[in-house]
């Protein structure tokens, strides 16, 4: 008899290990966190792109120096180039400034590669001259203001602080940002109406035990609770496959990503915080589908019975 | 306990002007008067049909009166949430005609089930259910399901279920109806010490024999009214 007694385990009054809802909720669990851990693998990207995009693109700006035009090449260029030389000492000269680059022939060569191809020799073309400009740390910069005076100093240079074009490339960022976080509310939504469903079966399906918990004196929290435990393991289980799947998936798309040229993609690194929130999404569908279970549980039960 | 201990103490059940219809139907109990104080004793007789099974539902606070006041342990059961409808229902022990037991369970687990939705402690409720197995002669029978077990070995399970959380109220239907002759009496006698001990006692029985055998006091449904029928002797000497 003690022997006997010592080898009883407990078992679930509710056999919801046996509901046929268990595997559909397995699979839908686990493609919800593959999509939801590609998404924000894919936001967390953009974030950290916006970010360096603003740290190096809005401390600097570029000074154009438009090349003279005349039958003459060589005086041409000379002009040109004192009309450099008279910005970059302008430039220099001005406190928000750290420090003052222009580039040379060869790196002007490297600019047009891409367009012109090898053997272009610089000094043949009525290229701009380009002055690179760094900026201090927090400095205010009145862009208007040095643009007059730079005009002032070589009606040739004109200046350019990247706003526009970045403002229309932030812009697009931050479409596509919302489109993704637009995805993850909706499979946040989906995933709890798939749980919220099978739930309200199950109870269907359960309801002789679920009347006879009740007749022993079980509140409404105890069934709850039950379905709560059983739908969290679920949702991590479930949480674990989906992300199996989806760390190869990020992995391949940032390899593909830095194959784009122009260095503009490869600024998409995930940090460390932005691999911690992905890897915790087991957690996270674990606790989402623990709570839906539970109220929806709750919910049904008080107007069930 | 005499009478006068119980003047204070509220009835365990009390019903005023209750009625009982399903849907639009005819009402099936009309006008149901009724109080059982602490400690009684009472059969509840009646042909098939005359609400005997809506009457003890309404006990067990499975369902609420179409009309009129049900109060269990002193609580208006129209006026009472559901977790405090929860809370009366464990000092109510219920034998159902048809045992409701769990077939997924074993006859230990079923006989546990009331300890453990109280969050009992799990070696007490070995502890309990092991003994109160062994009382009812199913010691041998600890792990198996209902479904391998024969119609009085169930019923023992459902009567140990019942009495298991040790129950202020005790409501059976038919409990005897499928045990063995040897086994009725020690049945019926676990009801009678249960009542000695202060436990409510109210079973429903077509048995002629066995409203003779114990004198206790009938509730008695006919044409959809309950009337109270005393016996010339009360020889176990419950309370009314």
């Amino acid at each position: 008899m003690t022997q006997q007694t010592n080898i009883i385990n407990r078992k679930q009054e509710l056999p919801l290990k046996d509901d046929s809802s268990t595997l559909f909720l397995k699979v839908m669990i686990s493609i919800a966190v593959f999509l939801f851990a590609v998404t924000l693998a894919g936001v967390l990207s953009i974030n950290s792109m916006l970010l360096n995009w603003n740290q190096s693109i809005l401390g600097s700006l570029t000074v154009q120096i438009m090349p003279i035009n005349n039958i003459n090449a060589e005086k041409a260029r000379e002009e040109t180039l004192d009309h450099q030389t008279r910005a970059v000492r302008f430039l220099e000269g001005r406190s928000e400034i750290e420090k003052v680059t222009p580039l040379n022939d060869s790196q002007l060569e490297q600019l047009i590669k891409p367009w012109l191809g090898d053997g272009v020799n610089i000094k043949d073309l009525p290229v701009p001259r380009l002055i690179d400009v760094r900026l201090k740390k927090n400095a205010e910069v009145d862009f208007l203001e040095l643009a007059e005076k730079l005009a002032e100093v070589s009606p040739q240079a004109s200046l350019d602080n990247h706003k526009l074009w970045l403002n229309k490339l932030i812009k697009f960022a931050d479409g596509l940002k919302m489109m993704a976080l637009s995805v993850l509310l909706l499979v946040v939504v989906v995933t709890s109406g798939a749980i919220f469903y099978s739930t309200k079966t199950s109870l269907g399906l359960h309801q002789y035990i679920i009347e006879i918990l009740h007749l022993m004196g079980a509140k409404d929290a105890y069934v709850a609770q039950q379905y709560a435990r059983r739908t969290a393991w679920l949702g991590f289980v479930g949480g674990i496959i989906g992300l199996i799947f989806a760390i190869p998936s990020i992995f391949a798309i940032s390899r593909l990503a830095e194959q784009i040229e122009g260095g503009i993609i490869s600024d998409a690194a995930l940090s460390v915080q932005a691999w911690s929130a992905i890897l915790s999404l087991p957690l996270f569908a674990s606790l989402i589908a623990m709570v839906t279970a539970y109220y929806t549980v709750k919910r049904t039960l008080e107007k069930m019975m | 306990m005499s009478r006068s201990d119980n003047s204070n103490i509220p009835p365990v059940i009390e019903m005023q002007n209750v009625g009982i219809r399903y849907g639009q139907g005819p009402e099936i109990l009309s006008d149901v008067k009724l109080s059982l104080k602490k400690g009684s004793f009472h059969f509840l007789t009646g042909k098939s049909g005359a609400g005997k099974t809506s009457l003890l539902s309404m006990m067990y606070l499975a369902q609420k009166p179409s009309r009129g006041i049900v109060n269990v342990f002193g609580k208006n059961v129209n006026f009472t949430n559901r977790d405090s409808l929860s809370m009366l229902r464990r000092k109510i022990g219920v034998v159902f005609q048809d045992f409701r037991l769990l077939d997924h369970l074993s006859a230990f687990d079923n006989v546990a089930l009331p300890l453990r939705v109280c969050g009992m402690d799990e070696r007490e409720v070995r502890k309990r259910v092991k003994e109160l197995l062994q009382w009812v002669e199913l010691d041998r029978h600890l792990l198996d399901t209902p479904a391998t077990l024969s119609g009085g070995e169930k019923q023992r399970i459902a009567i140990a279920r019942a009495v298991i959380n040790r129950p202020e109220l005790l409501l059976a239907d038919e409990p005897t109806g499928n045990v063995d002759n040897d086994i009725a009496p020690k049945l019926m006698k676990l009801f009678v010490e249960l009542n000695k001990l202060g436990t409510t006692v109210v079973i429903a029985t077509h048995s002629e024999k066995l409203i003779n055998d114990f004198s206790y006091p009938r509730l008695h449904l006919q044409n959809r009214s309950l009337h109270v029928l005393y016996p010339s002797t009360s020889r176990f000497g419950g309370q009314i």
